[in-house]
């Protein structure tokens, strides 16, 4: 009912007023807090990702500087991922944070640099690397 | 006849008056004829109470007003808040992001590289280093790097941050720890021909992948 002609049409009129004043005052002192907020977590989480894919691509370019020495120190099958791992690192859209393949590419990198390791048997996994226990734990 | 009509008029609020206090005669006839000297005192009276009812009631309704306009106010200030911080998170996000994720992906390529080289037998390291000298520098890069956390890294980016905040107008991001250990990186790459790092071009704001013809 948009037009009240009865006596509490102004009451009405008036909390809606009171609603929206709140409203307006509220957004200004939240758009301000969250700014800072989220600029806060994003350095935070832009450094570690940066630091887990910067971390990938120094793996990545040790191994094939290896293989271009030694082109059968790798299997194939290790070699294959090497190159995966190398494409996707590649493709990464590092500076749109809210792109949405983002997820998807980190999953497939860590999966893919669990296997490799696995596989050379290798201890790679530095200090603050995302734990195999809780992959979620970056991702938003 | 007036006093008559009153008389009948306030006997109910009389004779109560009379049997509450047992008042005599006298006093009910001296009441009486208060009552009968001015009808305007009567109406004084009325308008009196009338207009105390009507302050009473007012400010009744005032309070109650600022009651729901505090009601109302603050749950619009609740919703308000919440948008609010939504809105501009995101952006702040974003921000904040773009600003630290090279940074990280830097010190990330330090970890890698030193930490990969380790990881490597003996001999392919030597296929791929030639001077003992090299091997070494990049043995102890690796050890110092490997002692700092992810954390560590934090702390360490955050004071860089908190020192260039400081020093605003020097706009040369060197004399940072964390750039050091990539510099360090750098010098010892061009030492080892045989390894091949894609280095972040530092002039563009985008990978250097070598790969993407897209990317000028």
């Amino acid at each position: 009912m948009d037009h009240q002609d009865d006596i509490f049409g102004a009451s009405v009129n008036l909390e809606d007023t009171h609603l929206k004043d709140g409203y307006q005052e509220g957004y200004e002192a939240g758009f301000a807090s969250g700014k800072d907020d989220g600029h806060e977590v994003g350095l935070k989480t832009g450094f570690i990702t940066g630091e887990e894919l910067g971390f990938y691509r120094g793996c990545i370019d040790v191994w094939n500087s290896v293989i271009r020495v030694e082109p059968t120190c790798f299997t194939t099958r290790v070699q294959k991922k090497i190159k995966e791992m190398d494409e996707l690192v590649s493709k990464y859209p590092i500076m749109e944070p809210e792109n949405e393949t983002v997820t998807d590419i980190m999953g497939s990198l860590r999966l893919k640099f669990r296997a490799i390791c696995a596989t050379l048997n290798l201890k790679l996994e530095y200090n603050g690397y995302p734990k195999a226990a809780d992959p979620n734990e970056i991702q938003f | 006849m007036e006093r008559s009509i009153a008389d009948e008029l306030y006997s109910d609020i009389g004779e109560p008056k009379a049997e509450l206090g047992q008042t005599s005669n006298t006093d009910v006839k001296e009441s009486h004829s208060l009552d009968g000297k001015d009808d305007e005192w009567c109406e004084d009276e009325l308008s009196w109470n009338g207009s105390d009812g009507e302050l009473d009631r007012s400010s009744d309704l005032d309070r109650e007003w600022q009651r729901r306009k505090k009601q109302f106010h603050s749950i619009g200030y609740r919703d308000g808040l919440l948008a609010g911080k939504e809105a501009s998170a995101q952006e702040g996000f974003n921000v904040g992001f773009k600003e630290s994720v090279l940074v990280g992906y830097d010190w990330g390529l330090v970890r890698g590289v030193t930490g990969a080289l380790n990881c490597l037998s003996g001999e392919l390291r030597g296929k791929i280093i030639e001077s003992q000298e090299t091997k070494t520098k990049f043995h102890n890069l690796y050890e110092s790097m490997n002692n700092l956390s992810t954390t560590d890294a934090l702390k360490l980016y955050n004071n860089d941050l908190s020192k260039r905040r400081v020093e605003e107008g020097k706009q040369n991001s060197d004399g940072s720890v964390l750039d050091s250990y990539h510099q360090q990186l750098r010098s010892l790459v061009l030492e080892s021909p045989a390894i091949e790092v894609q280095f972040r071009d530092k002039s563009n704001a985008v990978l250097s992948t070598g790969q993407d013809p897209s990317l000028e």
